[in-house]
């Protein structure tokens, strides 16, 4: 390499953190007379891959800041015509103009009802600036829950099912397994450590380096790519039956080895409630506390009584309360799981009888039950398996039923939270040694952990379905959706009209990096859903739902002109430490120069709400989420703050007297303690594995439907305490006509659709053979007389169809199409994204009955048939 | 003298293609030019089939086909087994891109050079710039150089390739899962060479009998 140094004024690294997928890792830039032109990782930083590794995209995040299609200015909509195929012909306008146009229009509405704004982002550039702010920016329009969002990532990329759980469970948002112990792990639908989840290249770290040791893989998955097809073994299954192989394995476990972690079952989990016999907890009366029976002292107690020793709560027996016949409800689970035998699972799954109980007995012989280990002095058990899932097979209208099936067999042997086992995280925040702001979680009503931070509804408690609804997500009677589902679905003026919702339909939408139109469900659903709002949108580019049915478009900046300062708290869920990893912090810092009139979306939060007049309510509640104490650094009434200033005192705050070495530095690690690592074995908490609250909850839903003429169909019976099977309504879809199920899956490659606007990201997926294609099995293609490079149609049973390339695999269910998610886009000012890859979402019918009735999960499978193109 | 080498472990390896795209920063490289590739395919019937991904880069073969294919002496082997382009000998005849049994040449015409990252909306400020940082000749043959500038450069200050990250392979760095290691053959202690021992390590397609400096360990 020639360096003409003459003409080469500057030439440096940034330490900075990488805004591509929502991980955030550790980025560092190199800056060449002020242009970037490398992204790699950082070696002295733990947030993320091996010694400053970063994957491809990250590395690519570069072409954000040079991509000519930025834009550079606010756009204005002048054709009031909107939908697919219409010109919006937008007009260049002043970032003045647009506000003020914002906040009159918020203001109008304001008076009438702020229920009546959207607010939205999703996980397209989630950690290109704080995205996380918009759940509570929005309280200070007067909006009280997370029922006004309406978010792309809410069902189909994210995990509804999966968040719940990982909240009641672990108090956390995420699981994975105990890498750097772990011997066994079983992964369903979930491709954490081989390149997607949260803090995704740290668990590829730590996966790549337990592969080496010798750890034992099974994927469970369609098909055999990303995850499946670097196991140890890959077990194809047909998608959402994960929870009948769950089931059949958990009852090899308690029923036919019989081999269970007894201490771990009485003294962490809800197993030992008494319950009637209509499933209920029976509670004390003046306490409300459920109550357990006592082995020892023989005698009914309430569960927290101190003097019960952890051996001594009762799993099993017949009892009586006050004439009334009751037994531990794990009783319950032990005769409910009879049913679920091998044979019985191979038949809904296509899983063998033979796999599915080697696998079983494998998890058993591996898990060590009774074992110990001690690290750093302390003594923890020893559990060195582990069962995670994430999107994939938690993304079913089963999907509550999926993720409680998997966790059953950690609880069974008690591996979570422990050396080995299934670990959840990010639950905890220490504070920066010498600063402030500290997260741990809180034990709450009976005795269930109730998470230190949970950014939209919280798990716990819980809040059993009620009316009227009093926004457009009608979370009050979803009250399990961590984000509503409800804005996407075809029936929702009848639900919001029944629910007593219809006063306050959405008049605006303001949303950050969205493109909800095209990468959620049915688009014709969603466009009759929105077009009739004011939309005003901020981001890097003009994308398909800004195209359609935008009104005004904010030029943001990207992550490598942004100043987010916040990064490392704010993106806690997605990149928070995970496991015996070194606690970090993380800044995102500003590399370049801002494109055009490119303004952070934070500097336009604080303006639009200085402009609506509830900038006051906006910095209180800042101060109240940094948990600022120091009156002295506290935002006060009255001030105007821009976002760099507000990082002044909030970093003052949190990292002390070491704030200007870490803005100067970029990160800082520290030492994590074991305590700190396996901090849940230590504090007093139970899962909620029996989960009862659904019993109450489904007689509060029913009266309410009753009450209301309710009359879609909903599957009631997926109410129930333990998990039980329901077919997904994919698979009840299926008949000789639409005989394939296609599924999504996530390419290391992309983020959403934003990547597919990355050049340097397109040539590799060019080359790669499945990211722009639809996968088939290859017997599969013969049969049906396809071959590579065919061009085919796949249609659902509702008339929606889209076209791709065929790609023929070997490693992939005979009854399944892959498709990697978000392709098949449009937009004019995306041209390197245009016409790339398929669009898999919009085959996704999107009635209520293609909805888990629980969490609001989307089914992300669908029965197409395909033929031709 | 050392011999430079690289060890990819493709058990750790989940083709996220940070190796392909690094090294395109590393080096300016034009759209479709690509130094470092990932080969993804599978091999068996279903179900048990298995996914096979290599990562895929110049060999720097100790017997190679490239050098004794040049009419000008342009392609060699430098003493520490780099096999590199001297671009003002190279007369871009081509018979290396022929000749090399592993396609890891390129020729870089105007056509090439022209190319644009946004077609048709010309050269970004990264693309301007690479052209003055990393200035490669039309009519000549590209191809990877085991980065030696970085092994060169690190050597003068006192670095170790494959320990110290200046002194080492850009895509060795990018890495995140660890799958690529640098270091001199010629050490039996060196880590690359205890790998190779130890797992066993291959060469692609030995029977070419070019005998390359890379070898793969699963």
């Amino acid at each position: 390499m020639t360096y003409k140094t003459d003409e080469i004024w500057e030439d440096k690294w940034v330490n900075t953190t990488c805004g591509v997928c929502y991980c955030g890792c550790a980025a560092r830039v190199r800056v060449v007379n002020g242009v970037p032109v490398k992204v790699e990782g950082i070696a002295e930083s733990t947030m993320g891959g091996t010694e400053g590794g970063l994957c491809g995209k990250g590395i690519a995040g570069l072409m954000y800041y040079h991509d000519p299609n930025r834009i550079k200015k606010p756009l204005r909509r002048t054709n009031p015509e909107k939908g697919f195929g219409v010109d919006p012909k937008w007009k260049e306008i002043e970032w003045d103009e647009a506000l003020e146009e914002i906040a009159t229009r918020m203001k109008k509405i304001m008076e009438d009802n702020p229920n009546k704004i959207l607010f939205t982002n999703q996980t397209m550039r989630a950690s290109d600036g704080p995205h996380n702010h918009l759940y509570f920016y929005a309280k200070a329009f007067g909006i009280p829950n997370n029922g006004n969002f309406i978010i792309g990532g809410g069902s189909l990329h994210c995990g509804n099912a999966a968040h719940m759980l990982g909240g009641l469970i672990h108090g956390a948002w995420s699981i994975a397994p105990d890498w750097r112990y772990t011997n066994y792990v079983l992964k369903w639908g979930s491709s954490k450590g081989t390149g997607s989840g949260h803090s995704a290249m740290i668990n590829a770290r730590l996966r790549a380096d337990g592969v080496r040791r010798g750890i034992k893989e099974i994927v469970f998955d369609p098909m055999g790519n990303f995850a499946g097809g670097k196991a140890t073994q890959w077990v194809p299954l047909l998608p959402g039956t994960d929870t009948a192989v769950g089931l059949a394995i958990a009852n090899y476990i308690l029923n036919t080895r019989g081999e269970i972690d007894e201490l771990y079952l009485r003294a962490k989990t809800n197993f030992v409630y008494l319950i009637r016999e209509d499933g209920t907890f029976i509670r004390d009366k003046e306490t409300d506390k459920p109550f357990v029976f006592d082995e020892r002292a023989k005698k009914i107690k309430v569960f927290d009584d101190p003097s019960i020793a952890f051996e001594d709560f009762s799993l099993e027996g017949d009892y009586e309360y006050k004439g009334e016949k009751c037994r531990p409800c794990f009783m319950a689970l032990k005769e409910h799981l009879k049913q679920f035998t091998p044979e019985w699972a191979s038949k809904i799954s296509t899983v063998p009888v033979g796999t599915i109980l080697e696998i079983a007995k494998g998890w058993v012989d591996n898990a060590q039950i009774g074992s110990t280990i001690t690290i750093e002095g302390q003594t923890f058990p020893y559990r060195p398996v582990s069962s995670v899932t994430f999107r994939g097979a938690q993304g079913h209208s089963n999907g509550i039923h999926q993720v409680a099936a998997i966790d059953l067999i950690s609880q069974l042997v008690g591996a979570e939270d422990v050396p080995g086992g299934t670990m959840g995280w990010p639950s905890i925040r220490r504070k920066y040694p010498g600063g402030q702001y500290e997260r741990m979680p809180k034990v709450g009503k009976d005795g269930v952990i109730v998470p230190s931070v949970f950014y939209s509804h919280d798990p716990w408690p819980v809040h059993p379905p009620s009316y009227p609804c009093t926004n457009s997500g009608c979370v009050e009677f979803w009250s399990h959706s961590t984000l509503s589902h409800i804005p996407y679905v075809k029936e929702k003026n009848y639900i919001q009209e029944k629910f007593g919702v219809e006063k306050v339909q959405p008049e605006m939408i303001f949303g950050i990096a969205v493109n909800f139109l095209i990468s959620q469900s049915d688009w014709d659903v969603a466009l009759e859903n929105f077009k009739d709002c004011f939309v005003v949108l901020s981001d890097i580019w003009v994308n398909e739902t800004d195209q359609a049915i935008g009104d005004i478009i904010l030029p943001d900046t990207s992550y490598l002109e942004k100043d987010t300062w916040s990064s490392e708290i704010d993106s806690f869920f997605f990149n928070g430490s995970p496991s015996y990893e070194d606690w970090y912090v993380h800044l995102q810092k500003p590399v370049a120069k801002p494109i055009g009139e490119s303004r952070d979306f934070m500097d336009v939060y604080l303006d639009v709400a200085n402009r609506v007049g509830v900038l006051d309510k906006y910095n209180e509640l800042l101060n109240d989420y940094y948990s600022i104490t120091d009156e002295n650094l506290k935002i006060k009434p009255g001030e105007v703050l821009d976002w760099k200033e507000v990082g002044e005192r909030v970093l003052t705050w949190v990292y002390g007297d070491d704030k200007e070495k870490i803005q100067e530095q970029g990160f800082a690690t520290w030492h994590k303690p074991i305590e700190d690592v396996y901090w849940r074995w230590n504090m007093a908490t139970r899962c909620p594995v029996y989960m009862e609250f659904l019993i109450h909850d489904r007689r509060a839903a029913e009266k309410i439907m009753k009450d209301t003429g309710f009359e879609l169909e909903m599957e009631m019976d997926q109410y129930a305490p333990l998990p039980n099977w329901f077919w997904p309504t994919s698979h009840k879809e299926l008949d000789d006509e639409y005989d394939l199920l296609a599924f999504s899956y996530r390419d290391v490659l992309h983020t959403n659709n934003s990547t597919f606007q990355n050049p340097m990201v397109d040539e590799v997926s060019q080359m790669s053979p499945y990211t722009f294609t639809i996968t088939l099995n290859k017997d599969l293609a013969d049969k049906k007389g396809f071959k590579d490079g065919d061009i085919i149609w796949m249609e659902n049973k509702y008339g929606t169809k889209e076209k791709g390339i065929v790609k023929t695999m070997e490693a992939q269910h005979p009854k399944v199409l892959g498709i990697c998610g978000q392709g098949g886009l449009w937009a004019d000012k995306r041209p390197i994204a245009k016409g790339k890859g398929s669009n898999f979402c919009k085959l996704l019918p999107s009635y209520l009955r293609h909805y888990d009735p629980i969490t609001g999960n989307i089914e992300t499978s669908v029965a197409v048939k395909i033929y031709k193109g | 003298m050392p011999r430079w080498g690289m060890v990819i472990d493709v058990k750790r390896c989940i083709a996220c293609w940070g190796c392909t795209i690094a090294c395109k920063e590393e080096h300016f490289l034009p759209p479709r030019v690509f130094f470092n590739r990932v080969l993804i395919g599978e091999t068996g019937k279903y179900p048990t089939s298995s996914k096979l991904i290599y990562p895929v880069l110049c060999n720097h073969c100790a017997d190679a086909a490239c050098v004794e294919a040049c009419p000008t002496g342009a392609t060699y082997i430098r003493e520490d087994g780099i096999v590199v382009v001297d671009d003002d000998k190279c007369v871009g005849c081509r018979a290396c891109l022929v000749a090399c049994p592993y396609q890891q040449r390129t020729y870089y015409d105007q056509e090439v050079k022209d190319r644009e990252y946004f077609p048709g909306q010309g050269k970004t400020e990264y693309e301007l710039l690479g052209e003055k940082l990393n200035p490669m000749k039309v009519g000549t043959v590209i191809k990877c150089d085991f980065c030696s500038e970085r092994v060169d450069a690190g050597l003068k200050k006192g670095l170790i390739p494959g320990k110290d990250e200046e002194a080492t392979p850009a895509c060795v760095n990018a890495c995140p899962v660890g799958a690529r290691v640098f270091g001199d053959l010629s050490d039996p202690d060196s880590e690359i060479s205890r790998l190779i021992m130890e797992k066993k390590g291959k060469q692609l397609r030995p029977e070419f009998g070019t005998e390359p400096s890379v070898y793969y360990i699963d």
